[in-house]
């Protein structure tokens, strides 16, 4: 069948010029120099206001709206990881002691609507996450942001171009740790926000950033334009589009007929087709999030380290990257996600070894095999290598049962935690900085008050995590994140680490200058259509 | 025959409220909380239940759907808890859509179904006949979504003759030709099976009439076989043949949901589909109660035209209405 997509889309090409009927172009043509760029995106987007903005597809509109202190560096996409630059803040301090952050602000910068950004602006718009008092108060946006404000003690306006938080507790990641995807603490215009409230914010979208809001049509699209004045290096878009096509033969059409010339998360069976067909192919291999199953402590099936220990035996990484994956992932052994500092790239854990398996789960009991219960998610693609993990388990005794739930029952199921009859759940995530393994497997951080589902809890890992954190240095830091690694993976088996995702994308030919950058995100600043 | 009508008008209003209700309890039955979106995967049971009662989903589900009920009788449909836009500039715009898609589709499938239908009955077992039964058959069971990557294919992959998806087009699109290049392939697509079931029961009517007595001996009298077909056949053929074409404009009306996924057709049954996923009741509540006033709103028209046409069933219904 592929074989004749290819040859009906050669000869298509081959006969557009010629074959038209009269009802007019509809290639997706630049309407002015910089161009515009469609991108089918595969999913909906969330709220516009930063603080409650929560997912990957809503920063890529987001971000490009708003600005934060400061933002991460997509632009070089060869660096093994992002790192920090300079957005509202021009320059940073961080005292000695890790606690006081200071912010020289740049001067003469304008929200969309024209008010004026300064000190007394940022104050504002952190207090509205971090201050039950303040008027602006967001709760939901808090909640949003807890992760990040929950490390504050006090913010202040220093003068009209410096402000400044002071930490509750040293932690040199915390900046850092504010370029997630889910909470932003961007800036709105106070303007913007009198107008219209904390319920109507998100439909009226003001920041500061390289792009201004134009419309967003729920479900169908956003559009964004270029902002002429802003600070930085003004966009070379004129326009930027996103589109939502949810089906994945619907999103490759709409990238073959012209009429968009961006789509993300392709049927991976399709790439190689595309690319030989004249559209451009960008990876990223240091994408900071893993895809893994989290083992619940409290399950009886798995409560033996051995049978954690034998499972990660049991599949076959390799082939999930490349079977599966076609080329688009790598295997993982550890929860320390690439594109952050504490990666270890040459780590080699749990080979496939599907005799040692079998023989750790007859040390254990279960040579008669064993039936564990397997949570997972439809996210698309993802079932894909669920199954494989599902298929490699049956060939050592290990009957798994897919239990495959719609996103949103999931989530709320997922944030309770596991229950008894879980043996694992699946997920996909990581930060630009290691803490979020920190997040994913804390003591503190068991349902309700963080999202270690797996109850999983080792005194001398949160030891290791807050020693990291107080360590400026990359590589002392990352020695301690290692080791923290070495135990949840080696000592405890807590997790089944499977592969990180490069994030394909593909490009129409017109397409100049995108940067496919080590997030899930990217700067729309850099590409142009021709 | 304004009796008949207000009493059929008069009947909507139970239906309605039949409808609005399972919705309701279905769309709180299902697994899932909206509040875990709305809040993120840090927010405590304490901001999540704070939120609930913002949002009124703490209350009892008959204090809920009574509070709906209460803002549905004045005209609105409240607000949507993942967007934050009102529901009626939410779903207006997207049912407008389909309706459009639903129209042209009817139209192409009343055409089509009807010629093929009395065509084929006009000369039964004969090639056009025996013809028309296998490929509507095939047309009948071919899911519009498998149709329609088909023509995608070669309407807009292979010839460039036709756009793949949406309505407009993204850039500087709209207008009467540009909607109208768009509405070709999915109006195909979605009309495709209708066409079929319409052409299968225009047939299966008229043979069925073809063989009764009184048209025996209309063709005994030597009336013109055509007079026959279309003023004795096809009249009494009538309210069996509008019924279907009235369910199935329903069901179009409804948002041919895989049409719409297909060909990036931004219609109510996409906005719905989108709405369960994120657990919006607000949402889900105005667009199933929408799509239902639609579908009763088509019946009670092809009851009115049966009742025109037919004497019998507009005498029948006025005696059972005094």
């Amino acid at each position: 069948m592929l074989n004749y997509i290819k040859k009906f889309a050669v000869l298509g090409a081959a006969t557009a010029a010629g074959a038209t009927i009269g009802l007019g172009s509809f290639d997706a043509k630049p309407a002015h120099a910089g161009g515009t760029l469609v991108w089918a995106i595969p999913a909906a987007m969330s709220l516009f206001d930063p603080p409650q903005s929560c997912g990957w597809l809503t920063k890529n509109a987001t971000h490009m709206i708003f600005d934060g202190l400061v933002e991460l560096e997509l632009g070089k996409p060869e660096a093994p990881w992002a790192v920090l630059k300079p957005a509202l803040a021009e320059s940073w301090t961080v005292s000695d002691d890790g606690l006081v952050y200071t912010f020289n602000l740049r001067k003469g910068v304008k929200f969309h609507d024209g008010t004026p950004f300064d000190a007394t602006v940022a104050k504002w718009n952190y207090d509205r996450f971090q201050d039950p008092t303040a008027p602006q108060f967001s709760k939901t946006g808090a909640a949003f942001l807890d992760f990040y404000a929950r490390w504050i003690a006090k913010t202040e306006v220093v003068d009209a171009n410096t402000f400044r938080v002071t930490l509750k507790e040293p932690n040199y990641e915390w900046l850092q740790v504010g370029q997630s995807s889910c909470g932003q603490p961007e800036m709105i215009s106070p303007a913007a926000f009198a107008k219209w409230g904390e319920k109507d914010i998100a439909l009226h979208p003001v920041g500061t950033g390289p792009f201004k809001f134009v419309e967003r049509e729920i479900d169908v699209k956003v559009v964004l334009e270029r902002n002429d004045d802003y600070y930085g290096t003004p966009a070379k878009l004129d326009r930027l589009i996103f589109r939502q096509i949810t089906d994945p033969a619907t999103r490759i059409a709409a990238l073959r007929a012209g009429e968009v010339n961006m789509v993300t998360e392709p049927p991976w069976d399709e790439i190689e087709n595309l690319v030989g067909e004249g559209f451009q192919l960008q990876l990223q291999p240091n994408v900071p999030s893993v895809w893994y199953a989290q083992f619940n402590m409290k399950s009886p099936a798995v409560k033996d380290v051995r049978v954690r220990k034998a499972i990660n035996m049991a599949i076959d990484r390799e082939g999930v990257a490349k079977e599966v994956l076609k080329g688009t992932g790598k295997a993982e052994a550890g929860i320390l996600s690439a594109g952050t500092f504490a990666y270890d790239a040459n780590l080699k854990r749990y080979p496939y070894d599907p005799e040692g398996a079998k023989k750790l789960l007859k040390e254990a009991g279960y040579e008669n095999g064993l039936e564990v219960t397997f949570d997972i998610f439809d996210y698309g693609w993802n079932e894909a290598w669920e199954k494989w993990l599902q298929r490699d388990l049956k060939k050592v005794g290990v009957d798994v049962k897919l239990n495959k739930l719609e996103w949103m029952t999931y989530l709320g199921k997922w944030l309770q935690g596991m229950p008894e009859d879980v043996a694992m759940d699946s997920m996909g995530w990581g930060w630009s900085v290691p803490y979020w393994t920190a997040h994913a497997t804390r003591c503190d951080h068991h349902p309700p008050n963080g999202i270690n589902g797996g109850w999983y809890c080792n005194k001398k890992v949160d030891e290791l995590y807050a020693q990291a954190i107080k360590t400026q240095d990359h590589a002392k830091a990352a020695a301690f994140y290692r080791e923290a690694d070495r135990i949840i993976m080696e000592e405890d088996v807590a997790f089944l680490p499977v592969f990180s995702y490069h994030n394909p994308i593909l490009l129409a030919a017109n397409v100049k200058g995108f940067v496919n950058g080590q997030e899930n995100w990217y700067d729309f600043t850099l590409p142009s259509v021709e | 025959m304004t009796r008949f009508i207000v009493i059929r008008l008069l009947m909507i209003i139970p239906i309605m409220l039949g409808v609005s209700f399972f919705v309701f309890i279905l769309a709180h039955l299902a697994p899932g909380d909206v509040t875990t979106t709305l809040t993120g995967p840090y927010a405590t049971e304490e901001v999540r239940e704070q939120l609930r009662e913002t949002l009124g989903l703490n209350l009892p589900l008959p204090v809920q759907y009574g509070r709906w009920l209460g803002q549905m009788l004045q005209g609105e449909f409240g607000t949507s808890i993942a967007n934050r836009r009102m529901v009626s500039e939410l779903i207006f715009p997207k049912f407008a859509s389909s309706a459009i898609l639903a129209l042209t589709s009817a139209a192409l499938a009343y055409t089509i179904g009807l010629l093929v239908g009395i065509f084929a009955a006009a000369r039964p077992y004969r090639s056009f006949d025996r013809i028309s039964l296998a490929v509507t058959l095939m047309f009948g069971s071919m899911p519009p979504y498998w149709l329609g990557l088909l023509l995608v294919l070669l309407f807009s992959l292979t010839w460039r003759w036709l756009p793949a998806t949406g309505m407009t087009k993204i850039i500087d699109g709209g207008g009467a030709v540009d909607v109208l290049a768009h509405l070709v392939l999915p109006t195909i697509a979605a009309a495709a099976a209708p066409a079929a079931i319409i052409a299968r029961t225009v047939r299966a009517t008229m043979l069925e009439i073809l063989n009764q007595n009184y048209i025996k001996v209309a063709r005994a009298k030597g009336i013109r076989r055509n007079v026959i077909l279309r003023k004795h056949a096809l009249r009494n053929a009538l309210p069996p043949i509008a019924t279907i074409c009235g369910l199935q404009l329903g069901y179009l009306l409804g948002g041919v949901l895989f049409v719409e996924v297909i060909f990036a057709w931004p219609g109510i049954g996409y906005q719905l589909w989108q709405a369960i996923q994120a657990r919006d009741i607000p949402t889900i509540q105005g667009a199933s109660l929408i799509v239902a006033i639609a579908f009763v709103l088509v019946n009670l028209a092809v009851d009115v035209f049966n009742a025109y046409t037919d004497p019998k069933i507009r005498i029948s219904e006025g005696a059972r209405a005094r």
